[in-house]
């Protein structure tokens, strides 16, 4: 890694867009909301910034940090099922010939682009109390019971009385479903860049010298692959934590997220100001994991130099 | 030697032989070269131990997500025919909703912007994206860490907060949401630029961790200028990376919904915003309608970005 | 010598010729914003909540095109609405929310010279507390929030949200609406007291009723209640009447009652912002929504109640005697209508909602 002093013009170049970018549209912005979040409401739409803590002091409530935790803990859970369905699903394709490859690719992706509330619309469709897996269900229930009473056994009503459909919808097993199905390709994309430039030859190495199957991947394959795990990790739970949308819409009547509580504020609760403090609050939360990680990274680099 | 691979993970291990391997074992044309070479038949040669496209679990997995994925969206597409007002029960087939579809000028028109906005912030954010990604690579300068926190700030930002200081500085600075077409998109482009190149950025920077310095001075000393090193060897090092970066970029910027609603104006309305409102009493075939028309052309689009990628292929 | 060539291209016609372009579409731009009274309108509304050809017929009588956009609840709509420049002329906000959105300097007062057909509306609408002499609005619809229910699976007629709210005998068969102000209202009622209640000690008693009774709810559906019902999803919603009469239609084993407690008697009302660019055209269209044969063939497509007296006049009876559309005096005895409860009261039930979904 050369110093920026060595090319300052290429480093300029490189360097201005994202950061002007970054600066005047990103920052700049958020800059508004955090002076906002010391605002008071003094009429149903004027803020005015006295620079009050009462906001933080609210959003500090043990009712919100508890929303916080729950949160945190369903986009770990979701980011967890993603990696382990991801990871296999990108292993295989960078093995395929070329042309399957992009293939196979865009046949995980292509979902993606469609519009997320049909999906979810359609992922009702499926899981509700009439819909398909429902419909398979009763169908195998009724075939289970055709083999029962053949057997003698139809009296017993082994199975109940009459079919009850699965409770699939509305509760936290749909919100997990969701969760996943919706951020998936946020964690295939980076993880697929990532392995199909991983040189298979370590591969070959590491089980030359007699490495089982499992301990190579262990050692070798995920080590090497870290970075694009890392960036996979990154993409979906950070997205899953601020999410409102598929609680909103799949969840039942336990599921609230930091993200449902902070839409609330900005529309029905009409307080700007309050919403302000919360989604700093999840800012610093989450900012404070990544610096955590950063911290860990640093070590370890460090500790591989030794 | 046996097919027993151990699961590495928690991931379900199908022993049914619903996964049959359905392509050719191509050998993986690596330097140092696997074992097998290019055999037609199949199933009677062992599995290798880096043939990984030849275990049936992987595909398993594969396949089972594949259907979990689509599933929804054929029914989805199926209901589209479906001869009734609310979607719930098939009553009947009938194109009716494409026809309404087709008239509906305001659904026309969100789903042009929609596409219009995706396709010019994807160009802007992975170009943006790329260069960040190749100046954090390549240089180190004072505060690089924080810098590299602040990179990452859009993506930890809960899109909530970013629609409303969206909203907020554009209402602040007076920014003209009136206009011409595309200009009055420029608003919902700025925010969609704003919260995609980053992700650019990471999968780009993912990619390139991978890159060889040494083919970068090879090509230095050989006498190319930064512009050709970057153009000839950079370059198509990176084009997994920006394709991917590009794909994701396009994704989310053709499925935002929250940043939107919050940066578009009465006449800027996309195709998500325009969706939600029409599905928050229940969603009419129309709309499943309109949507298949969307998948229909996205598959066909992709199938012609493919296509295109087919030659420079063979390098890889 | 390596010849390179330049990265952007530098011709002066080019950069002349771009800026030319720019300055032009800026020009245009600004004079679409300016101009006053073109033939054109935008009207924010909701969902299916206008006859199929009104927009069109409104355009061949006058001239003026309308541009319809959609929002899916007042809150959606306040927050369009705070940005001042937003661009629209009429809209379609429910009662409580014209007091809101008066009380936020948000409205342009009414000329009532320029909408004659004033005359056509029913004399109880014209005087209302949340809007007194009608100044800022107009009523469009109204409306009940009541019981929608699978009569297959009911036991006789519910009439009480008794069984939505305290009996646990169709658990887990159960939606109630999605915000806070809908729910803890019927909770309030049940409870004995008024919907329009800013007293926390029974704001709490009725969220902890909500709670208590949370193991018994499937979800609380915020539009889509009537799906629900319709799919077989659950047996009892609370939901708008119209909704569950749409519903109805496709289905006869579905039925709609009030609660005895009483409940949420809904107005939606048109309006007009305060800084709407074609104020004039806004005026002509609320005149001519409330035309006769314009109003009973919008009311008889979204089967709403119209408080238009001429209109009723024309529709049939099928429509004027459904008990769902217009619900007898008796059944209507305890029903409130919305009022705007102040910022201080939001809070409150929004905190109680918190707390209630964090449960």
């Amino acid at each position: 890694m050369e110093s920026w002093k060595r090319s300052p013009l290429v480093f300029a170049i490189l360097a201005l867009p994202a950061t002007f970018w970054l600066v005047v549209f990103f920052l700049l912005p958020l800059g508004f909301v955090w002076i906002l979040s010391f605002g008071e409401k003094t009429s149903l739409v004027d803020v005015e910034i006295t620079w009050t803590l009462a906001n933080y002091w609210r959003a500090l409530d043990t009712i919100y940090l508890e929303i916080i935790w729950k949160s945190v803990w369903i986009s770990a859970l979701a980011t967890l099922l993603c990696l382990a369905v991801a990871y296999p699903i990108a292993f295989l394709i960078s093995f395929l010939s070329p042309r399957m490859k992009l293939l196979m690719l865009m046949a995980i992706i292509m979902p993606f682009w469609i519009n997320m509330l049909i999906r979810t619309y359609a992922l009702i469709a499926v899981l509700r109390r009439n819909g398909y897996v429902n419909f398979i269900a009763e169908w195998l229930w009724n075939k289970a019971n055709l083999v029962l009473s053949a057997v003698g056994l139809g009296e017993y009503h082994l199975l109940g009385e009459k079919f009850e459909p699965l409770p699939l919808i509305y509760n936290n097993f749909s919100l997990m479903v969701g969760l996943v199905y919706v951020f998936l390709p946020f964690m295939v994309l980076p993880l697929y860049a990532t392995i199909e430039r991983l040189d298979k030859s370590y591969l070959e190495a590491s089980l030359d010298l007699g490495a089982s199957q499992f301990r190579t991947f262990v050692s070798v394959t995920l080590p090497l692959t870290m970075p694009g795990v890392v960036s996979g990790v990154i993409l979906v739970f950070i997205p899953c934590l601020g999410s409102f949308l598929i609680p909103d819409l799949l969840g039942g009547t336990n599921a609230q997220m930091i993200g449902n509580v902070i839409t609330r504020q900005f529309k029905q609760a009409n307080d700007w100001p309050f919403g302000s403090a919360l989604s700093f609050l999840l800012m610093y939360v989450t900012f404070g994991a990544l610096a955590l990680r950063a911290f860990f990274a640093a070590r370890g680099a460090r500790r591989t130099e030794e | 030697m046996s097919d027993t691979t151990p699961a590495a993970k928690a991931v379900h291990r199908e022993k049914s032989g619903d996964a049959r391997v359905a392509q050719e074992t191509t050998a993986i044309v690596r330097p140092a070269a696997v074992s097998s070479p290019a055999r037609t038949s199949r199933h009677r040669d062992p599995v290798g131990p880096l043939e990984f496209h030849r275990r049936k679990w992987l595909w398993a997995i594969f396949g089972m997500t594949i259907v979990l994925l689509y599933a929804p969206i054929l029914s989805l597409m199926a209901f589209s025919f479906n001869n009734s007002k609310r979607n719930i029960v098939w009553q009947g087939f009938t194109t009716d909703y494409y026809v309404r579809a087709w008239n509906n000028a305001s659904l026309f028109e969100a789903f042009t912007n929609s596409l219009t906005i995706a396709i010019i912030a994807t160009v802007i954010s992975t170009v943006i994206g790329a260069t960040v990604a190749v100046m954090l690579w390549r240089f180190r300068f004072p505060f690089k860490a924080p810098y590299e926190g602040l990179m990452a700030l859009p993506i930890v930002v809960p899109e909530i907060c970013m629609g409303v200081a969206m909203l907020t500085f554009f209402n602040t600075i007076h920014w003209p949401s009136g206009g011409a077409w595309p200009l009055n998109l420029s608003a919902i482009i700025i925010a969609h630029v704003a919260f995609c190149f980053p992700f650019v950025a990471i999968v780009v920077r993912a990619r390139l961790a991978g890159f060889n310095r040494e083919l970068e001075e090879a090509s230095r000393d050989l006498g190319a200028s930064e512009w050709q090193t970057f153009r000839y060897v950079i370059v198509p090092f990176l084009k997994p990376g920006l394709v991917a970066g590009a794909l994701l970029a396009f994704t989310l910027s053709l499925d935002d919904f929250v940043i939107t609603f919050f940066t578009a104006g009465p006449d800027a309305i996309t195709f998500p915003v325009k969706i939600y409102s029409m599905v928050r009493f229940s969603v009419t075939p129309e709309v499943n309608a309109a949507s298949t028309v969307l998948i229909l052309i996205t598959v066909i689009a992709t199938i012609f970005a493919v296509r295109l990628q087919a030659p420079s292929k063979a390098v890889e | 010598m390596k010849r390179r060539k330049p990265l952007v291209p530098t011709s002066r016609r080019g950069f002349l010729a771009g800026t030319g372009l720019a300055a032009m579409c800026l020009t245009f731009g600004s004079k679409y914003a300016f101009s006053e009274e073109e033939k054109a309108l935008t009207f924010y509304n909701w969902d299916t909540y206008i006859g199929p050809d009104t927009l069109s017929d409104f355009e061949e009588a006058t001239g003026i095109s309308v541009k319809m956009d959609l929002f899916g609840d007042n809150d959606e709509l306040f927050a369009k609405l705070r940005n001042a420049k937003n661009g629209y002329d009429v809209i379609v906000p429910s009662s409580d929310f014209v007091e809101r959105m008066v009380a936020a300097d948000m409205l342009m007062p009414l000329d009532h010279d320029k909408i004659p057909n004033m005359a056509n509306i029913q004399k109880r609408f014209l005087e209302v507390d949340f809007d007194p002499g009608r100044k800022y609005s107009l009523p469009y619809m109204w409306g009940t929030i009541g019981i929608g229910y699978n009569k297959e699976e009911v036991e006789g007629t519910p009439d009480s949200w008794e069984i939505l709210l305290a009996s646990d005998k169709y658990a887990d068969r159960i939606a109630l609406l999605g915000d806070a102000q809908h729910v803890l209202q019927i909770a309030l009622k049940y409870l004995g007291y008024s919907l329009h209640s800013t007293d926390p000690k029974q704001i709490k008693e009725a969220e902890d009723l909500i709670i208590a009774q949370k193991k018994n709810i499937k979800v609380f559906a915020d539009d889509n209640g009537q799906d629900l019902l319709a799919s077989g999803e659950v047996a009892l919603v609370q939901e708008w009447n119209g909704d569950i009469l749409q519903v109805m239609a496709e289905d006869e084993n579905l039925g709609y009652s009030l609660a005895k407690e009483g409940g949420l008697l809904w107005e939606d009302c048109l309006a007009i912002p305060k800084n709407a660019p074609h104020p004039d055209n806004a005026h002509k269209f609320i005149n001519f929504l409330n035309e006769p044969e314009v109003n009973a063939a919008i009311a008889e497509a979204i089967q709403f109640g119209t408080p238009n007296e001429a209109a009723l006049k024309l529709l049939p009876d099928s429509y004027t005697k459904n008990p769902v559309i217009f619900p007898s005096e008796e059944a209507l005895k305890n029903y409130e209508s919305a009022k705007y409860l102040g910022e201080e009261a939001t809070k409150l039930y929004d905190e109680a909602w918190t707390r209630i979904k964090a449960a």
